[in-house]
């Protein structure tokens, strides 16, 4: 007894001690579960000595799967690599083809790490190669996959059928060319592999290639003999080429299938594909040789072509071959102006290198201009005719039905393809009889082509640009429009839109601009500035600007107690460029980022730029406005710091942040380019002001004035005499000459005393608002743009209004006013203040504080008897509104919105 | 996915006012009488892919107006194409009189290697007509037309006489007599490579077998 217990003690105090000596169990635990977790660590890492020593004396099943995947030691030792306990696993019976839960065999595993030395004695253990898993996959897509070409060339000898298919119908030779393994396709393709096998989609080699702009691996394929297949959509290798923008793979199907050249240029006119990319695929292509450029653009002007003849076919969809159209030319441009391949002769706007002009590309759109032209020419003289018809008033009857139609159908001038064919239903039959016999009219020519012309000349513009250096405009454009002026001013008198959606090249070209501010200036702001931020904005990634993440040396760190100086310092050690992109800004020691800190930045900024401590600018009469200080320079830095403001002016309008600041009437118009006159002298003397309007009312020959133009100011304390003009001293003035002195004095007044700020300033707005886009606004709209929609209060303006020459308070008319107000949108609202205060502001404290000509003046109602189509008038100088007495609340409500939409802006003197 | 041809010709129809230009394109096209027809105002567009001697061929026709008015504006559209449509009225022998004008126009403008078809249109109003079928066809043979008489209300001859103009263009590609490539033929490539390889052996059947006429 005590023997064998003796006995017991010392196996275990041996196995103990060898445990102890090897630091880990010497023995498998009974249940294979627990055992084969012992093992498992010992397997990845190759113990293959201590698994042999472990599985000697037990009862443990090689074979036995775990874990959630449900693989065996064998996979275990093929994954990892573990090839002497591979060895020692089979030589103990595991299974070499034992497919885990997902149908792996180790020999998958193997393959997929490509863990060579495995592989093969797994083969000599008679692994099946052609075993597929359960997607199908067999151990040669693993290792196509992965491009294990040197494995797959011993491993293909074994396999029964190199085109084996997974699931999708995938070979091997599908899965290494959608990779790119360039050996990989080359070994399957030596192997026997079929090059134009589709998949279960239809999807060949050659497709997958394409698919992810594996260049070589295609170009491989096509070296031998790959057919160009379609999948079963009709998705081709192409398509796929050009939808990842992949050029050069797009260049090698080309140089085996020319006819696709064609095909690419085709798919300029397809609104389904992406601009971008197939305009980077034109542009690569365009760029291996000279003649492959000239053809591009040889070919993009051909299409171009074709569909800007489309477009002017009436019956043709206008918005799709509108876009079409554009699209083409805008590529053509990007293309062009990129230039032909060869380095020498890259800046060359006229030749390239065969000493063939470089304008022989425009050569086919030059049909389409033609057309263009003539098509012009048509209209200038149905327009010559239509005048004539109206004096004749032969066939008078059919235009007036023609305009009668317009009237009804709103839509008609922007879809008038349809107003041919919805013309001859609605007349009766006789009169459709007299249509059709007699000429479309000449009106209807013009409005169903008025459209269609325009975006040709967009298109027409876009071509003549991108021959020149950026920034000009061709003389033949320009020459053009002054051409067909007539016909262009008549296109967008009757369809101002067209103006927004088509003749952009006014916002480029001033000389061609003030042509058409008038009919401009007439539309309504808010299509303006649209218009303004459209193309502000142009050519930015992305319009949303400022709530863009920014590069944190990007962010404006900013001193709160020296917020001006701090600003004006980072604001000039960062660029242009990155401040258009978006604005980030960070006080110091502060966390908060974002909108609310941006908004914060620019409402504090701009009641910092007004604070008089820094003189810049001085407060107008009523104190409500500012205007650059005539004596800033005390300030020996000042225009700097006007050039700081008009930086920060512009980059809130660029940004669309309003600003806490509102200047002048004057001061908006300095920044506008409009010269000021008499009645903005009111701004900073409203008594000066009174006083030359005196002069220009009244007779002054016999007065004995004797005034000169010349001026007497006060310059810190000294009096000085100024001229007005050149020997203005001299310079008696007169009746005659009178209204010139006051111009004269006004601007001395307003303009030459600031002109050096005034430039600064501007100098500053400029960097980020063109000149030529501002002109859209006038000074009132600028101070809109600018400082924002003032809240009106409309119960504060009713207790603050008086009534006078007949009119109270329970008067019918004034209650119809009033209702009227109420259901004014704010933008009438302010145009209804503007309309008879002058400004768009409510002063500060609200109505009781409105300031007239000459201190406090509140909100006057007068009345005026009433006559058919009166309407409204005011006088601003007295805050008085002389509102005829209307017999119904229609009426009344009808006028007061036609004087305030037509004259709200520009005084005429009531 | 775009259509697939092997070529695209650039035809014009051409004529005086009111002999059914419209009509006949109309017919063409949607293979119906256009019953109210207006004015063509300027020129307008109609496309149909057909099958020529074995080879599919977009045709992209452009309608001219016949009116004087437009006169030069439809001319700036006469380049580069590559075959016409000259159309006049059975019924009104002004517009008879009026082709030799439409046919200098057609030579100057269009590509010398322009082929013409004169379509003696409104053939079912026979009892009104006032241009003979013989002075006609004596007219196309001294001008080198082909000719045909049309009725764009029946149909009669429509599509006829538009197979014939491009069948003529294709013989000339295959003879040699005209080049594709070259700049303003009216004539383009389709990417028929991809449509053979769509559609392999056996299914280019369905088209004509090639006639040689």
């Amino acid at each position: 007894m005590m023997e064998r217990a003796m006995e017991q003690l010392n196996v275990q105090l041996n196995r103990l001690t060898r445990s102890l000596r090897r630091a880990r169990t010497v023995e498998l635990p009974e249940d294979n579960e627990t055992a084969v977790y012992t093992l498992m660590p010992m397997v990845m890492a190759d113990q293959h000595r201590s698994v042999s020593e472990l599985l000697m004396n037990s009862k443990f099943d090689v074979n036995y799967a775990f874990g959630r995947v449900k693989r065996s030691l064998l996979h275990i030792a093929a994954n990892c690599g573990s090839v002497e306990c591979l060895v020692l696993l089979l030589k103990r019976g595991a299974n070499p083809n034992y497919q885990d839960i997902s149908g792996c065999t180790p020999l998958h595993l193997a393959a997929r790490n490509g863990q060579k030395k495995c592989m093969g004695k797994l083969l000599e253990y008679n692994a099946d190669v052609n075993i597929c898993n359960n997607e199908g996959l067999t151990a040669i897509h693993w290792l196509a996959v992965n491009g294990r070409t040197e494995l797959l060339h011993d491993l293909v000898q074994h396999v029964m059928n190199v085109d084996v298919e997974d699931a999708m119908g995938q070979t091997a030779l599908h899965v290494a060319c959608q990779n790119g393994h360039k050996t990989t396709v080359l070994c399957l393709l030596e192997s026997g592999a079929d090059i134009n096998r589709p998949n279960v989609s239809g999807a060949t080699p050659l497709y997958f290639a394409c698919s992810h702009g594996q260049r070589d691996t295609a170009q491989i394929l096509l070296q031998r003999g790959a057919k160009y297949l379609p999948d079963k959509n009709g998705v081709t290798p192409l398509d796929l080429c050009v939808q990842g923008g992949y050029g050069e793979t797009c260049e090698i199907l080309i140089q085996h299938h020319s006819r696709l050249f064609q095909t690419l240029i085709q798919m300029t006119q397809n609104d389904d594909i992406k601009e971008n990319m197939l305009r980077q695929v034109l542009e690569h292509v365009s760029q291996q040789s000279d003649s492959n450029y000239q053809r591009i653009l040889t070919s993009l002007g051909e299409v171009a072509t074709t569909n800007g003849h489309k477009l002017l076919s009436l019956s043709s969809n206008f918005e799709a071959q509108m876009k079409s159209l554009l699209r083409i030319v805008r590529i053509f441009c990007h293309v062009f102006r990129l230039g032909p391949s060869s380095p020498n002769n890259g800046n060359d706007m006229g030749y390239n290198g065969n000493k063939t002009p470089r304008s022989q590309v425009f050569k086919p759109l030059e049909l389409l201009w033609h057309s263009l032209d003539e098509w012009l020419v048509l209209i200038s003289t149905e327009l010559e005719k239509s005048r004539g018809d109206v004096t004749t008033s032969s066939g008078s009857e059919i235009a007036s039905l023609l305009l009668k139609q317009r009237e009804v159908d709103p839509s008609a001038p922007e879809a008038n393809s349809l107003s041919t064919t919805v013309l001859a239903p609605t007349l009766d039959p006789e009169v459709a009889m007299k249509t059709s016999e007699a000429y479309a009219s000449s009106e209807d020519v013009i409005s169903m082509t008025a459209n269609r012309l325009s975006a040709v000349i967009q298109a027409f513009y876009m071509c003549c640009s991108c021959q020149m250096p950026q920034g000009m405009t061709s003389p033949r454009f320009i020459e053009f429009v002054c051409r067909h002026d007539e016909v262009l001013k008549c296109f967008v008198t009757r369809n101002p839109k067209i103006i927004f959606n088509h003749f952009h090249f006014l916002l480029e070209c001033p000389e061609l601009m003030s042509r058409f501010m008038h009919i401009i200036k007439a539309q309504p702001f808010k299509d303006r500035s649209e218009w303004f931020y459209e193309h502000l904005l142009a050519g930015q990634p992305d319009t949303d600007m400022v709530h863009r993440p920014v590069n944190e040396n990007d962010i404006l760190l900013i001193h709160r107690e020296s917020i001006f100086r701090s600003s004006c310092e980072v604001v000039s050690k960062s660029t242009n460029e990155k401040l258009k992109q978006g604005i980030a800004v960070r006080f110091h020691g502060e966390e908060g980022m974002g909108q609310g800190v941006v908004r914060e930045w620019f409402d504090i900024l701009s009641n910092e730029i007004i604070n008089p401590d820094y003189a810049l600018f001085t407060q107008s009469a009523d104190g409500t406005t500012f205007q650059p200080n005539s004596n800033s320079s005390v300030n020996p830095d000042h225009l700097n710091y006007f050039r700081f403001a008009g930086q920060i002016l512009g980059l809130a309008l660029y940004h669309r942040q309003l600003v806490n600041i509102y200047f002048t009437r004057s001061f908006y118009k300095h920044i506008l380019g409009i010269p000021v006159n008499y009645q903005d002298v009111s701004s900073i003397d409203p008594e000066y002001a009174k006083n030359l309007q005196w002069i220009l009312d009244n007779d002054i020959s016999d007065l004995g004035l004797e005034l000169t133009f010349s001026v007497e100011t006060d310059v810190f304390g000294a009096m000085e005499e100024v001229p007005l003009k050149p020997g203005g001293t001299c310079i008696q003035v007169t009746q005659e000459n009178k209204a010139e002195y006051v111009q004269l004095v006004t601007e001395l007044r307003m303009t030459r005393a600031i002109q050096p700020q005034i430039n600064a300033f501007l100098q500053g707005f400029h960097t980020f608002i063109p000149p030529s886009l501002i002109q859209l606004f006038d000074e009132y709209e600028l101070e809109l743009l600018l400082s924002g929609m003032p809240e009106i209060d409309v119960m504060d303006w009713k207790r603050n209004t008086e009534y006078t020459s007949g009119y109270d308070l329970q008067e019918p008319v004034i209650q119809w006013f009033w209702e009227v107000v109420e259901s004014l949108t704010q933008e009438e609202r302010v145009l209804l203040l503007q309309f008879v205060t002058g400004s768009s502001r409510v002063p500060h404290g609200g109505f009781a504080f409105l300031m007239g000509g000459s201190g406090l003046q509140k909100f006057t109602i007068a009345a005026v008897p009433y006559s058919s189509n009166l309407l409204p008038t005011s006088s601003t100088c007295i805050n008085m509104l002389k509102l005829p007495e209307y017999p119904s609340k229609e009426i009344l409500r009808d006028r007061l919105l036609v004087a305030l939409h037509c004259g709200s802006y520009g005084y005429t003197m009531a | 996915m775009s259509e697939t041809y092997d070529f695209l010709f650039k035809f014009l129809v051409i004529g005086s006012a009111g002999t059914g230009k419209s009509c006949l394109l109309h017919q063409f096209i949607e293979n119906k009488f256009k019953q109210d027809s207006n004015h063509t105002i300027g020129v307008e567009f109609g496309s149909r892919v057909v099958n020529v001697g074995g080879k599919t061929v977009k045709l992209q026709i452009w309608d001219t107006a016949g009116q004087e008015r437009f006169r030069s504006v439809t001319r700036s559209y006469y380049r580069g194409a590559a075959g016409a449509l000259l159309v006049y009225d059975i019924t009104s022998r002004e517009t008879y009189n009026a082709l030799t004008n439409w046919l200098t126009d057609a030579r100057t403008l269009a590509s010398p290697n322009i082929v013409i078809i004169l379509c003696g249109n409104k053939k079912d109003l026979d009892a009104d007509r006032e241009v003979t079928f013989l002075e006609a066809s004596r007219f196309a043979q001294e001008n080198e037309l082909m000719f045909l008489e049309t009725s764009a209300l029946t149909g009669e001859n429509v599509e006829e006489a538009f197979l014939k103009c491009a069948r003529t263009i294709l013989n000339k590609i295959e003879s040699g007599e005209l080049d594709p490539e070259r700049m303003g033929s009216g004539i383009q490539y389709g990417d028929a490579s991809l449509r053979q390889l769509r559609q392999p052996r056996g299914s280019a059947a369905q088209g004509k077998q090639p006639c040689n006429c």
